[in-house]
């Protein structure tokens, strides 16, 4: 019951239990969760309101407020997560 | 994907908070069968947010009422369907939720059903509030109920009304006060609506609980002041804040929290009169009254339903209810901004608007300088309204700088912009969501 890690585009983010993607690449410091420069996902309202914050997972989008983080779970920006 | 059977109950609850939980826990009391559905991996909707399996480091008032509620309910044998996304109800009366974990919609035929999905905050354009860095003071609340601890960075809290002192309190407490507490209001300036709080000791005794917090911090609680712009700087956020004498200075930080209030989170959702079935809408996203009026007005949804589906006579206002009602309106007047003036009325042109898909001011001025166009043809043409919150965002802002360009027109509801058809909530299903796009626009 310690979190653990998963990738932020290819980054390892270390997350405790309970955290969402989102508050876990906060506290990593990661501010831009766009793919390139420009974009317009970032942590916004935090309760799954604004869909700023939408990344992919396994080619699905998701609110990375809404989403548990994951051990091992490979997160990406969304433009980015079809390569 | 779809399941072909769909679950029956008598009531299905939209939303895991506090009145959520309460309407589902009087359901159960008066023996209908209920489902519950939340978005998260735990209940408490946004105030009694936490972490899922791990105590939380900030504690919110009323976690004891809190806990004696979730105890109600378990006892009531509901077992809460948690990451289950609301999506919508169709024409024939049945829910749509999408189950993030199992990745499927699971279909619900209920007789009746209680949306309690919460407050969102009303966030003010201002140039820059679309930088990264910048979110919501309750978005940064959120983190540290969850999280236990804020983002690394300086950070800078700005807007108007209560809500900014109690974060400003929480991140002091954590031991990382802000630079600044930025407030249009000035509550010293304000002694008769002062004197009305008095009425409400539990909300002066909060208050004062977080003032005397932050004015035991280094953070300054600057009155009468607005945030104006936001600029990138030296890979910092640099912040001009205007005073009540209209002097300007910059203020740097690497996080800013921006917070105008709270509105209900009513948007996407089915109304009574247009659904098969009964349709309560309880808590704050029927009334944007807090926390304080949640729990009542969960039971008094849930007594509503009970009347409903048997016919019974209407269900009377509840007391506490309206005197949360009450203490609101004292609350708005202790923060009314200093500076009357318009706080959308001097926006700069390239300010955005739509924060889902960049749009900016001074394209909806474009669009208005066109001629008679309806809010309907600002959404479809302009796509105000149209990106992935639905006009959350941007339908109040929007609609408020149309107003203004069209003075004597009456004024439109906000969800004449915002998309009022489901699915609710557009992202899961990318696929379906595209269609219902495709469908309109041809």
């Amino acid at each position: 019951m310690s979190g653990g890690h998963f990738l932020w585009g290819g980054k390892p983010i270390t997350f405790e239990t309970g955290e969402s993607i989102a508050v876990a690449v906060a506290k990593a410091g990661v501010r831009d969760l766009s793919a390139g420069e420009g974009g317009l996902r970032r942590y916004f309202c935090g309760i799954g309101a604004c869909q700023n914050c939408l990344v992919t997972i396994e080619g699905t989008l998701v609110e990375a407020c809404l989403t548990p983080a994951r051990d091992g779970l490979r997160v990406d920006a969304p433009e980015a997560g079809h390569d | 994907m779809t399941e072909r059977q769909p679950l029956r109950c008598d009531v299905l609850v939209i939303g895991g908070g506090a009145a959520g939980v309460a309407a589902a826990a009087e359901l159960a009391l008066a023996g209908l069968s209920v489902e519950l559905a939340e978005q998260r991996d735990a209940l408490g909707g946004a105030y009694h947010r936490q972490p899922a399996g791990r105590p939380t480091a900030v504690h919110a008032r009323g976690r004891r009422q809190w806990s004696r509620l979730v105890d109600a309910f378990a006892r009531a044998g509901i077992a809460p369907r948690l990451r289950h996304v609301f999506l919508g109800l169709d024409s024939d009366g049945l829910a749509m939720l999408d189950d993030r974990a199992e990745g499927r919609v699971l279909v619900v035929r209920p007789r009746a059903l209680v949306i309690a999905v919460g407050a969102i905050e009303r966030v003010l354009p201002r140039p820059g509030w679309q930088l990264p860095g910048v979110m919501t003071a309750g978005g940064l609340q959120m983190i540290l109920k969850e999280g236990g601890s804020p983002p690394p960075g300086d950070i800078l809290i700005a807007g108007n009304g209560p809500l900014t002192i109690a974060l400003a309190a929480d991140l002091a407490r954590l031991g990382h006060p802000p630079v600044a507490l930025i407030e249009a209001g000035d509550p010293f300036a304000r002694p008769a609506a002062a004197l009305r709080l008095a009425a409400y000791p539990g909300l002066v005794a909060e208050a004062a609980g977080h003032l005397a917090r932050v004015f035991a911090s280094p953070t300054p609680w600057l009155r009468g002041e607005r945030l104006t712009a936001i600029e990138p700087r030296n890979g910092r956020l640099a912040a001009t804040i205007r005073d009540r004498r209209g002097a300007t200075r910059t203020l740097a930080a690497d996080l800013i929290a921006l917070h105008d209030g709270i509105r209900p989170n009513d948007f996407g959702l089915p109304a009574n009169e247009e659904s098969d079935i009964v349709v309560v809408r309880a808590g704050d996203c029927r009334e944007a009254l807090g926390i304080r009026a949640a729990i009542a007005d969960g039971r008094h949804a849930a007594r509503q339903v009970i009347a409903l589906l048997t016919q019974g006579p209407s269900i009377a206002d509840d007391d506490a209810v309206l005197r949360q009602r009450r203490a609101q309106a004292v609350l708005g007047d202790l923060f009314r901004p200093i500076d009357g003036a318009d706080p959308l009325a001097a926006l700069p042109d390239e300010t955005i608007l739509c924060r889902c898909e960049g749009r900016t001011f001074s394209e909806l001025r474009a669009m208005l300088a066109e001629g008679e166009l309806s809010p309907r043809e600002i959404r479809l043409n302009g796509r105000f309204g149209m990106g992935l919150c639905q006009g959350r965002f941007c339908a109040d802002n929007v609609l408020h700088l149309i107003a203004a360009a069209r003075p004597g027109d009456p004024a439109e509801p906000p969800m004449r912009l915002a998309r009022d058809r489901w699915p609710a909530r557009p992202v899961s299903i990318a696929a379906l969501a595209a269609d219902d796009d495709e469908q309109r626009e041809s």
